[in-house]
């Protein structure tokens, strides 16, 4: 009686999984929808200007920031520089480049010290001057600003060939307008 | 007419009690908060004062900061300086800072060092900004005052029952895993897990030490050099590559979407059949091949012990028992086409002593084919264990697989395993094992951030045995 409960139990979370499976790969992380008062700016990409890589496919960003890559062409060690939780930047890299969510993130980083694929835990900071100032000292930094909040102490790097001033680039962050 | 005696009656010992000793202990500091609630609004003259005292102070941190900066410029400039005599080329910075020094006045007002410090704000060249952090690094580390380390904790507690034989429901202290990191150079990384847990072990099938007993093992324990994508070398006790869930999964339940590992990738101590940790070193690397994503693995190690006479310990940590080293060779891809697949095999190849044969050939051939997602996992590895008794032309083949499949759904994840493993009577390393197969099936809810609870039924074939009915409820976590 036991026995054919367990089965049954069993059978039952195996068809669970299997509908669940075409679901799975259904999703799609797409753009939410814009609210009223809000605008969009381009996120740039910024590395230190020591570093000579000047574009990166999307491809080549995910692997850098989900620690599939932990070097630059010319042997520095990739230092990721992270916004905080919740802010609008830190959102629109998970939506379009990490395609998790925050807890899968965390997760993600976590694991990934464990098994050791990648070296270094990423860097949190708070402000966009704080962003500026690491990425500016650390050779081998990899972060991420709105355009506006940019300036000549980094680097911006294209992304599929296009930089954030062209009207196709894919990484926009949501911005409410300032009343 | 009462009215008044009793007010006037109320006044005098109202009069007392004023000038009594105990109400001015309540008096006093009541009367002084009215004074200071008095004064606070006399110290807000206006919005703009404060923010210019704000402004100040922040400017005269960035001072003192930029200070800071001239006097360590400035001894690099002499050492440099020492080193040649040749007129140096400067730093651009320590000059500017310099110059503003210079400029500053005495008491500088706010609007003075902001145009100051703005000016001052030209970025150093990607060299000197190297050298700077170079140098801070290196500060950082000769400072015998700051650790290196970064630790993180793993920890697990099971309510464990089943119908086998002489087992008891009882509550389990899991494995009290320290992860321990350090990364010492930029290329250099050290890596442990230090674990604590309970006993007794299972080393091929026999039972050893005091149940209740802790002891301490280092689980992992190297040295990491990496310099680049391609190659990272990596010197010490490792989890042999062999398959996916032994380089995935180490030391943590809370990792695991199960409350168990697979039975096939028990860890030697636990009864399992595979050498899962080895002492020796590991190249492992990125190989060019674009969007295939091509990974190797390539390791030379001590291998196991053999089982008889039997062992303390599986794993040659510090003696091998013979010359002859284990090799693995492992390849998987990524491709870039299929987010989180990956397929993969490995062989790995040793020769065991055991006292009681002339010597075995081991050879054990692993192939996986897994999507891992943050929301869905199937995870799918077969392995073949190869015994070849030297001299004789017999061989025993030992297969053993497992699927496991799990989906996201909020805070919970359902899952499923099969795994299987059938063993020879007559195998020469393990007989005892013989055949076990059977479903898993169970939910993982993830409580908090970092503390999961799950429950797991387990059904488990045995050869001419009862099979075996098993529940368990565990509360992992990370700290």
């Amino acid at each position: 009686m036991a026995r054919s409960a367990g089965l049954l139990i069993t059978l039952s979370v195996v068809v669970l999984l299997l509908v669940a499976l075409p679901r799975e790969a259904a999703i799609s992380m797409q753009p939410p929808k814009l609210e009223q008062n809000t605008h969009t700016e381009p996120l740039a990409i910024i590395v230190n200007r020591s570093n000579a890589v000047n574009d990166l496919t999307m491809v080549e960003l995910r692997k850098l920031f989900l620690g599939g890559r932990s070097h630059w062409p010319n042997g520095r060690r990739v230092t990721l520089v992270m916004r905080a939780p919740g802010e609008p930047e830190y959102k629109t890299i998970l939506r379009d480049v990490c395609q998790m969510d925050e807890t899968g993130l965390r997760n993600h980083i976590l694991h990934s010290l464990f098994t050791g694929e990648m070296l270094v835990s990423p860097k949190t900071l708070d402000t966009p001057a704080g962003v500026r100032k690491f990425v500016f000292n650390v050779p081998g930094a990899v972060g991420y600003l709105r355009l506006s909040e940019v300036d000549d102490t980094v680097k911006i790097v294209a992304l599929d060939e296009l930089l954030p001033e062209d009207g196709k680039y894919k990484l926009r962050v949501e911005v409410a307008h300032a009343n | 007419m009462q009215i008044p005696s009793l007010v006037s009656s109320d006044r005098f010992r109202l009069l007392n009690w004023i000038t009594s000793r105990r109400s001015a202990r309540i008096i006093l500091p009541f009367l002084l908060m009215l004074l200071c609630g008095s004064t606070l609004p006399a110290q807000e003259p206006g919005d703009e004062t404060a923010i210019d005292k704000h402004t100040v102070q922040l400017l005269m941190q960035r001072i003192d900061q930029l200070e800071a900066r001239v006097r360590q410029l400035e001894a690099d400039k002499q050492e440099a300086g020492a080193a040649s005599t040749a007129t140096a080329p400067g730093f651009p910075v320590a000059r500017r800072v310099d110059s503003l020094e210079s400029t500053l006045p005495v008491q500088p007002s706010p609007d003075t060092l902001k145009q100051a410090l703005a000016s001052a704000r030209i970025p150093a060249s990607p060299a000197q900004s190297e050298r700077s952090q170079q140098q801070k690094d290196m500060s950082e580390r000769m400072d015998v005052s700051k650790t290196l380390l970064r630790i993180r904790g793993f920890g697990d507690l099971t309510l464990h029952g089943d119908t086998h034989k002489g087992d008891t429901t009882s509550f389990s202290l899991g494995q009290l895993n320290l992860f321990v990191t350090s990364d010492i150079s930029e290329r250099f990384k050290f890596l442990s897990e230090i674990v604590f847990e309970g006993g007794p072990d299972t080393i091929y099938g026999v039972t050893r030490g005091q149940a209740n007993l802790f002891t301490t093992d280092i689980e992992r324990y190297f040295m990491q050099y990496s310099p680049n994508d391609y190659v990272t070398i990596s010197a010490g006790r490792v989890h042999t590559a062999i398959g996916f869930y032994n380089t995935a999964y180490h030391h943590s339940t809370w990792f695991q979407t199960t409350t168990d590992r697979p039975f096939l990738f028990n860890f030697e101590d636990r009864g399992g059949i595979l050498p899962v940790h080895t002492v020796g070193v590991s190249v492992s690397g990125l190989i060019p091949s674009g969007r295939l994503g091509l990974h190797y693995i390539a390791e030379v190690a001590n291998g196991r012990e053999s089982r008889a006479p039997l062992q303390e310990e599986p794993v040659a940590n510090v003696v091998d028992e013979e010359n002859h080293k284990g090799i693995n060779l492992a390849l998987f891809a990524r491709p870039e086409a299929f987010r989180g697949l990956q397929v993969g095999f490995s062989v790995y190849r040793d020769g065991l002593e055991p006292p009681s044969s002339r010597g075995v050939e081991e050879t054990i051939m692993a192939v996986h084919a897994v999507i891992t997602r943050p929301t869905f996992e199937w995870l799918n590895e077969g392995v073949v264990i190869r015994h070849s008794l030297i001299g004789q032309s017999k061989a025993y083949n030992t297969p053993g697989f497992y699927t496991q499949v799990s989906r996201q759904y909020g805070l919970f994840r359902p899952y499923f395993r099969y795994q299987y493993v059938n063993v020879a009577k007559t195998e020469p390393i393990f007989p005892d094992v013989g055949l076990r197969h059977g479903p898993s099936a169970g939910i993982r809810y993830d409580v908090d951030e970092f503390v999961a609870l799950k429950f797991q039924y387990d059904y488990t074939f045995l050869r001419q045995q009862p099979g075996i009915d098993s529940l368990s409820l565990q509360l992992g976590f990370t700290f």
